[in-house]
């Protein structure tokens, strides 16, 4: 099956373990917690790559320095890079992060995904695609893609935890 | 200043609406939604318009998403646009009093984004993700013939409008144009392509007189466009004896999201638009700043901000007629429906 992958040999980064730093004051339920780049990118982080049993965090596809938010005027800004520029997973990679984030983030969020700048081949069109809200929506009726979403979204609530394998 | 007040707000969908269309001569709505049904909206009483009921809901025909939904010009009919590739004709039985589905037209390969009577109901428009628009001949027993299927856009086509006394049709698409189409003997074709946006048109409009369009897009301008016949005084050229469009006002800078709908109002000329910013804007023309009709100057005299709290505005459409030309309805990914009147 190997030669029909996409990217049949990905290369596998280290995780850099980024772990939040739990401080008091998170613990105080008298003061509000915005939401940051490090949860944004903890909701992503493990999302499962369609080709690999491998995160998104470690193909490198979700860097948390590619992650802005700006928790006051509700906006996040998600730029992810495709592991290789004519990856023609780069739309359903995309669909997943925003399925993802649709699911998770308060409704008050706009959330624009992107391909990260000479990533890929395709780099407009992929764009386009992924935050034009009417095609999203219909995407996400087709019951088979709804599913392949769906598995890939299956690790995501590992925030950064390895995937066990067997 | 004007304002909008908040006449009433309507909730009964139960997933994002998409658009909004006004009875051409009752005081009814139609709304359509994700949750694959259209309803009807009437006040409870004449006299009283802060109060509304759904009056009927129009379910069981569409199995996915309905994106759009159009009276004919008599009211008797309505055409729903569907995820599922298909158009829907629904009829009202005014003597068991509801509506029935009637007819399904398909031939589309995929969704259905759009659907449009013309001025005399004698012919439906429909577009699709498929890049195609369809022209239909409305004959007698709901009967539907397709008259042509136009394919010069590249991309997905988001919408479809007639001209409100011709057989001119115009539609907007993914490929970030748009197109005008007319027939001559029973041939369909492109007579002009409208370029400009920077990223997808999401919506068009025609002013009453047919003369003007007004545009929406991704790119988050507004563009009000103009015709101009062969010889006109204004030597804009001309091609193949057909009339060309040029842009004559480009309103940039109001809103920060995409425009997903704009409406001219056919009784006092007002430009409303909505985005994904959560904001209602209305414009008018300023006549005291020029009366140069080939560069006139639009301002924005209403902003209504988190018109629908912090969701994104899908569609708004202005009341058709004098009755209560100053009304305006918007939907949005809030599932809700929200009448407002403008008052000056």
């Amino acid at each position: 099956m190997a030669q029909n992958l996409i990217n049949a040999n990905p290369t596998i980064y280290n995780t850099k373990n980024i772990v939040r730093k739990e401080t008091e004051a998170e613990y105080d339920d008298n003061i509000e917690d915005p939401i940051d780049s490090q949860e944004i990118f903890d909701l992503i982080r493990s999302i499962s790559d369609p080709e690999h049993p491998l995160t998104l965090e470690q193909l490198n596809v979700t860097q948390f320095e590619h992650i802005e938010v700006d928790n006051k005027n509700n906006k996040v800004l998600i730029e992810f890079t495709p592991t290789i520029p004519h990856c023609s997973m780069a739309t359903l990679i995309g669909l997943c992060i925003r399925v993802r984030l649709l699911r998770s983030l308060p409704d008050r969020f706009k959330v624009d995904i992107k391909v990260r700048k000479g990533t890929h081949q395709s780099e407009g069109a992929v764009n386009k695609q992924l935050n034009d809200k009417e095609r999203v929506a219909a995407a996400l009726e087709n019951n088979h893609l709804l599913e392949v979403v769906n598995q890939c979204l299956s690790t995501a609530s590992l925030r950064g935890m390895e995937i066990k394998t067997n | 200043m004007p304002r909008l007040e908040l006449l009433a707000t309507l909730e009964g969908h139960q997933d994002r609406v998409w658009q909004a269309s006004w009875h051409p001569t009752k005081t009814i709505l139609a709304t359509c939604s994700g949750d694959k049904t259209v309803r009807l909206w009437a006040p409870i009483s004449p006299t009283n318009p802060t109060e509304w009921q759904c009056v009927e809901t129009l379910e069981g025909a569409h199995k996915r998403t309905i994106r759009s939904v159009a009276w004919s010009p008599t009211g008797n009919e309505l055409a729903t646009a569907s995820f599922d590739a298909t158009t829907g004709i629904w009829e009202h039985d005014a003597r068991e009093n509801n509506w029935e589905c009637v007819a399904t037209l398909e031939g589309h390969e995929n969704e259905i984004k759009s659907v449009s009577w013309s001025a005399t109901g004698a012919l439906l428009a429909t577009c699709s993700r498929d890049k195609s628009v369809w022209i239909w001949e409305v004959e007698s027993d709901n009967d539907f013939e397709c008259l042509s299927v136009l394919q010069e856009h590249t991309q997905d086509v988001k919408m479809v409008a007639w001209h409100p006394k011709l057989e001119i049709l115009a539609s907007a698409s993914y490929d970030d144009t748009i197109k005008i189409w007319k027939e001559d003997e029973d041939d369909w074709y492109c007579v002009d392509t409208l370029s400009g946006h920077q990223s997808t048109v999401w919506s068009i409009d025609f002013d009453a007189t047919g003369d003007h369009l007004v545009s929406a897009s991704d790119d988050q301008t507004i563009r009000i466009w103009k015709m101009y016949k062969p010889n006109n005084p204004q030597g804009i050229p001309t091609h193949n004896g057909e009339a060309t469009w040029k842009t004559i006002c480009t309103l940039s800078g109001y809103h920060d999201r995409c425009i997903y709908s704009v409406s001219w109002s056919k009784v006092n000329n007002y430009i409303a638009s909505v985005s994904g910013d959560n904001t209602i804007r209305i414009f008018a023309k300023d006549t005291e700043a020029t009366t140069d009709e080939d560069s006139p100057i639009f301002k924005n005299i209403i902003t209504e901000k988190d018109a629908h709290g912090v969701y994104d505005i899908n569609g708004v459409s202005w009341f058709p007629n004098e009755r209560h030309g100053d009304w305006l309805a918007t939907v949005g990914d809030d599932g809700i429906v929200r009448i407002w009147r403008v008052i000056e």
